[in-house]
This record gives structure tokens, sequence and C-alpha cells, in this order.
């Protein structure tokens, strides 16, 4: 959508003109469509799964939905959810809220300095019901000096409220993600949704846990292709691994490539 | 209190003080002397005078004069808590409400609060009745109907079983009613079903009830002192909708942003109050973390607050006055207005803490790291308040903007927790409130990790456990047993944390609790 400063030079018999309007007619274009196109990105770090969604990475100023697989699932979505937001308060300044419905547990702090979360950035805010929840983050879509907003909802992600979300985010460059229960299913505008999953966890060379692990399923991408993956978490270096070539799945990962070959 | 207009005329005879009513002259308020003759407010003067035969010395009502006693002796009652209410008509307009929650431990108890409390009030020659209750309803019963005293927390019902129902700010007709069917007592009206109640004597009996019993609120509304950076303005046509209203305050808090400036000051909290054409008076208290002068701001917390009140705001016929007072202030650090544009300075998230209390509510909260090796004892979760300077920090080339924003952090004991986890033994995502105990245990060895157990209705297989760490009590404070943690991961890959109580022995079955939950 840049103007390509090569184009008088190869083509010297066009007036000079042309190439300036032509320019100005595509920043006209390019501004119209403005919003998701100047919108901020935050890749996940793994070529596999930057390339199958739309803009690269998550994209900011959307909305995304996670959920877990199963019941049971929940402190493993959590700490996916928390995860990402862990990854975006490392690349930039600000806070991150984390709003949760009554029944949610709520992080413990150490266990968030764990997964790479300096609990000193992170503001917790407990409400009554969902309904405050949609109220708190929506919110917080308007504040400054947030990166990343999340939060924790008992039920569902409601076609309505997801929509009035979608567009508060549109202004903003934050990272939106909502956790839901695995029990309500209800359609919405979320740019993605993620199922997690637990997944074994990575051990280290005495055989002790090392790093959390997680099946992660990338079920919906506007735009984009869905997958899924056996994800680890560097809490260090704030960083996602693709485990699943490495530890022990090389079944899966060879039917990967022999897919892709195919392909 | 009836007498404060008179106080200092040395008079040995009956006193009476009285104002002119529909047919003559009638008492308002008698003194000890005539009231051991007899004599009682609401007679009629000329009754009076021929009933008895000694001289009464008489005096003029003077309410304002009353009224303003009222509130001198509420300003001197700043002194115990700084939320005072004066007796409404309601109550009579002779008394005062003192809320000391929070305030009582200042003079040791609360007993010790009454006792000094009252010997003052003799001292300074007023005989006052004290009662300390739970709510408002029950203190003033106990204080004008009852022997006064003080309510232990919680027993408002026992306290005011065996009171009259005219303890309870009821309409003089409504009482009388009420002792006509022989329900002279509170107790009796306990007991009988609020239902028929409501129905024969209106709601406004069930709702005094109520605020006796402390099952309603009933708010106080506390002395209004003049505030010296005030603005209020009037309006010929009354306003009432939500948006004139925010309009006009913060069309107000512009006016007073010159006066903020010349002392350097910013508001820290501010009280709007609207009078309706009908005199009744709303006060809205709007609190900010940081103190602030922008009226955009105040104009959207005060929306903010005016969305969640709604219908409760009851404009009726229309607001007439709006004034806009800043109760309390906090000093603000002058800042550097930029030429050029640069980067946007990043706030600190003060301005949405406000926003998200004064639209939801709850305040948000932070984790704080505690000395304490228990992993339930090692976090403080506290309310967020604003850390003076946190953003000063020099941020070196190498450091990480997470390390900037912590190399400001003091050596305060409620240090954010840092971010050394690798150091740490794993400490779970979420930690239960309590161990929560687990069923049918199965361990391959005695005192070895469980290889199956059941928790919440689950069954879950071991495949593989970290551990054990031991985590004992702490010594200065009790003798819990030890605890024995293990991170477990069952086939699913679902991680906990589980802990054995106590060293295994073979004379007692051992205890197993899960803890925590792992990402």
């Amino acid at each position: 959508m840049t103007q390509d400063p090569t184009d008088t030079r190869n083509d010297p018999e066009r007036p000079p003109f042309a190439s300036a309007t032509i320019a100005a007619l595509r920043g006209l274009v390019a501004g119209g469509a403005a919003g998701p196109g100047t919108r901020g990105v935050m890749p996940m770090g793994i070529h596999a799964i930057d390339m199958r969604l739309a803009p690269g990475g998550l994209g900011l100023g959307q909305l995304h939905e996670i959920a877990p697989e199963n019941a049971g699932d929940e402190p493993a979505a959590l700490g996916f959810a928390l995860a990402l937001v862990a990854r975006r308060l490392a690349r930039i300044e600000g806070e991150a809220l984390l709003v949760t419905a009554r029944g949610h547990p709520r992080p413990y702090g150490q266990g968030l300095a764990g997964l790479g979360l300096d609990p000193g950035r992170v503001l917790l805010f407990e409400v009554d019901g969902d309904r405050d929840a949609f109220r708190a983050v929506e919110e917080a879509l308007r504040a400054t000096g947030l990166a990343a907003v999340a939060g924790f909802l008992d039920a569902g992600l409601p076609l309505a409220q997801s929509r009035r979300l979608h567009l508060a985010a549109e202004r903003t460059d934050l990272l939106l993600l909502m956790l839901r229960s695995s029990a309500v299913e209800s359609p919405n505008v979320a740019a993605t949704r993620w199922r997690i999953a637990a997944g074994k966890a990575l051990r280290d060379r005495f055989g002790c846990i090392e790093r959390p692990c997680w099946q992660v399923r990338l079920e919906r991408s506007r735009n984009g292709r869905i997958g899924d993956w056996l994800l680890e978490w560097d809490h260090a270096a704030h960083r996602f691994g693709l485990a699943g070539a490495l530890a022990g799945h090389a079944a899966e990962a060879d039917a990967d490539r022999r897919r892709a070959g195919r392909s | 209190m009836q007498t404060a207009g008179v106080q200092g005329v040395p008079d040995t005879g009956p006193m009476v003080v009285a104002a002119m009513e529909a047919n003559g002259l009638r008492l308002t308020s008698v003194d000890a002397t005539a009231s051991a003759l007899g004599l009682s407010p609401g007679e009629p003067l000329a009754r009076a005078r021929a009933r008895i035969g000694t001289p009464i010395a008489v005096h003029p009502s003077d309410p304002e004069a009353d009224a303003a006693a009222l509130v001198r002796l509420c300003l001197w009652a700043k002194r115990y808590t700084p939320t005072i209410a004066a007796f409404g008509p309601a109550e009579g307009r002779d008394g005062v409400f003192l809320d000391v929650q929070g305030a009582s431990h200042l003079f040791g108890t609360e007993a010790d609060l009454v006792a000094d409390l009252s010997l003052r009030l003799a001292v300074g020659g007023l005989p006052a009745r004290i009662a300390l209750a739970d709510t408002p309803g029950c203190a003033f019963a106990l204080a004008r109907h009852g022997g006064g005293g003080i309510v232990t927390p919680g027993c408002n019902a026992e306290a005011l079983r065996c009171i009259s129902v005219a303890a309870l700010r009821l309409d003089p007709a409504l009482a009388q009613s009420l002792a006509r069917l022989g329900l002279r007592r509170i107790g009796h009206l306990m007991d009988a079903s609020r239902a028929a109640l409501a129905r024969r004597f209106g709601e406004s009996l069930v709702l005094r009830l109520d605020q006796a019993l402390g099952l309603r609120p009933e708010p106080l509304v506390p002395l209004d002192e003049p505030h010296d950076i005030c603005a209020t303005r009037g309006f010929l046509e009354p306003i009432g909708r939500q948006e004139t209203i925010v309009a006009t305050a913060t069309r107000l808090m512009e006016e007073l942003t010159p006066q903020l400036e010349a002392t350097g000051l910013g508001a820290r909290a501010l009280r709007l109050t609207l009078t309706r054409v009908d005199g009744c008076v709303r006060t809205l208290d709007l609190a900010v973390s940081v103190p602030t002068r922008c009226a955009r701001q105040v104009g959207r917390l005060l929306d903010l607050r005016l969305d969640r009140l709604g219908s409760a705001l009851d404009a009726g016929f229309g607001f007439e006055t709006v004034s806009l007072a800043v109760v309390s202030t906090g000093p603000m650090s002058e800042r550097q207005i930029t030429l050029v544009e640069g980067p946007a300075e990043v706030e600190g998230p003060g301005c949405l803490v406000d926003a998200l209390r004064q639209r939801i509510g709850p305040h948000p909260l932070r984790s704080h790291a505690l000395a304490s090796h228990l992993p339930e004892r090692a976090e403080a979760v506290l309310p967020w308040k604003p850390v003076i300077g946190r953003h000063i920090g020099v941020s070196t080339p190498e450091a990480g903007p997470s390390a900037k924003s912590l190399s400001s952090g003091t050596g305060s004991p409620l240090d954010p927790i840092r971010v050394t986890a690798s150091r740490l033994p794993p400490r779970p995502l979420v930690l239960l409130r309590r161990g929560e105990a687990v069923e049918d245990v199965i361990a391959l060895v005695p005192d070895g990790p469980p290889q199956r157990f059941r928790w919440r209705r689950r069954l879950h297989r071991i495949i593989h456990a970290d551990g054990p760490e031991r985590i004992a009590d702490e010594w200065w404070r009790g003798s819990a047993p030890v605890r024995d943690y293990y991170v477990v991961e069952d086939e699913a890959g679902r991680r906990l944390w589980v802990y054995r109580e106590g060293p295994f022995t073979l004379q007692k079955p051992v205890q197993w609790f899960v803890h925590g939950l792992f990402a």
C-alpha cells in the first residue's frame, strides 16, 4: 500500500502526476480500509501458527476467545490465556487487567510469576457475574496505559456482547482475550477461538516437570486457517515452542510432514 | 438539647419553651422541674398555667437557634468520628447520630468512648442518654425509649423486643392505632406476619422495623461542612436529564480548576449536591485515586455513577441547584506541556481504577508478596493504590520494560513479587482457599506420592510426581503438622499440587489434600 519510488523511473513516458495521483488514490483506499490494516499484531512466535492467523499473529484490538476443551481443563486454558498476556507484557510497557467473574478462581500471585507474568503489572478485578465482567472489559478498552485485557467468564460469550466488545476494541491496540467455560457454546464474532486441553508437561533431563504444555486447537480463525498443536511455554523467554516434534510425538510429526509434502 | 436556646438563665422554678400554633401557645419542651410537675410537650400553655399554681418561666421557641446549636454539637462531636448526622424531623431534631465504626478503637473500647462522651457532655451541662447499636434505628430506640447502653453486635432483635413501638420513629397516628390493637412492644411486631403488617399499616412500618433490625440499610446523611473550593449553579428551569447534570458538573469543575491550580492542588474527593425542586437534597460523592483537575474526567466519572444509579437518583420534577465541592485535595505534580508531539506518556491505571469503581463498584486488586514460606500466607491481595514515583525508574538499555517498572520499587514490606520463578519451587497458578481432602487414595509405597485418588468426583490416575517439598508451619504461630507437597500429573496431563498432612506413621491413616492447580 505504500508508494513505490521506482514507479516513475521505470516508465518515463508516463506524466509525472500520474504516479502521484495513483499514490494519493491508493492512500485514500488504504485510509478507507484503515482500521484492520494499520492495527498491530502479536505474533505467536511459531511460524506454523502465525501462518494460519490472517494478520500473521494474534490481531490486537480484536476479540479472541479461549475455551477449555473439556470440563477439568480450565487451569490449562487459564494458563494459556495468561501466557499470552505475559507474552504481550514482555514486549511493551503497560499493565494488564484480569477481570474475573465470581466463581472463577483468582490466579495466585506466585503462580503468575511462575508463568513469567509480573504480578506487579497485573490488576485483578473481581465482579459479581458475567454482566459486570463484560462492562468492566468494555470500560478497560477505553483506558490508556493498558497493554492487555483478559476476561474470565462464568458462562459463554454471547453474540451481542461479543459484538459490543469487538466494536469497542477496534479503536485500541490492546490484546483482548475472553476465557469462557466449556459448557456454553454460542456463536459470536471473535476473530479466533482456541480450545485448550492439558498436555503432558515437558520434562527436564532429570525427568522432572519443567515447562507447562497444552494441546492447543485453533478452532476458528477469521480469514485464516485452523489447526492444532502441542505447545509448550517458556516463562523466562516468554516464548511458545512446538513440543510435538521434540517430545516423543515423532509419529505425529512425521504424519504432519507427509501431509505437508502432499499438499 | 431542647433547652439549648435558653441555657445559662438561672432559674429555679419550672421552665418551658412555647411556640405559637394554630390555636394558641403550646409547650414544645419542658425542663426537669416542669416535667416533675406533670407538664409535657404539646400541652396548651394556658391549661398548664391553670393546672399548676407556681409561676412558670416561659421562653419563646426559636427553631433556628436550636438547629444552630445542634450543628455546633455535631461539629464538637467530630472529635469522635468524622461521620456525624443530626437527628432529622422523624427523630425530633434533638439529638445526634455518631457512626463510630472503625473509630472506637482510638478511645480504647466502645464502652470507653461512650463513657468519655457522656462525661464530656455532662461537664458541658448537657444531660445525655447514649446508646450504641448496630443500626441507627436501634440506637435511637434505646436512647429515647430504652435505657441506653451498648448492644453487642448482632443482638438488635433481643434489645428491641421489650421497647415500645413508638421508638421506631413512626407517625404518632400510626403508633396510636398500633397501641389500640395491642401491638405495644416491638417484639409484638417482630412476631406478627410481615405481609399482614404491610397490608394493614403500610410499607413505612415494615421499613422502620427493618431499619431498626438492620435488614434494610439506613444511610446517614452526614453533616455537611462548608468547603473552601465550591461552585454552585442555579437554574430557573429545573434540570433532570443525566446529560445536563453531567454537563453542568463538568462546567462547574472547569470553574474550580483555576482555584486548584493556584494552590498547586488536585481534587481527591468531590461532592456533587443536587437540590430538587421540592427541597430534597441528593449528594453524590466521587473519589479519585490520583489527584486531578481534569473536568472531563470528573464529568465522565459522574456519568458512570449516574448510569449505575439509574432511576435510583429520582429526579422527580427536576433539580434547581447543582453544586460541586472539592471535599479533599492532594498535591499534584506539575507536568511539562510538550510543544512537539512525542510519544504519549504512559499513565498509570488510576483513571481506569476510578472508572471501574464508579461504574461497577468493587475495587481493583493487586497481588503483593509477603515474607512467608507458607503458600497461603505468601500473598496479600490488596486494593490497588497509586505508587508515587513508580514510573521514575531509570531504564538501562539491557533492562526490559518489566525490569524498568520494577526498578523503582522501594524496600517496603509489600513489594510486588519479583519474577524469580526459576529460583522458587513450583507454585500453582490457582491456589485453593484451603486444602481439599481427596478420597480413595492408593499409593505404591506407604509414604510415597499417591498413584490414584478421587477429587471433586473425578478419578485422577497419577503418572508422574515431583517432590516432596516439605513445608512446616511457622513456629511462632502454632504447630500445625508439616505438609509434604508433590506436583502430580495425571494421565490427561492435568497437574495438581497435593500434600500429605503430617509425616507418615503407622498409627494414623495418611490424609491427602489438593491445594492448587497448575496451568
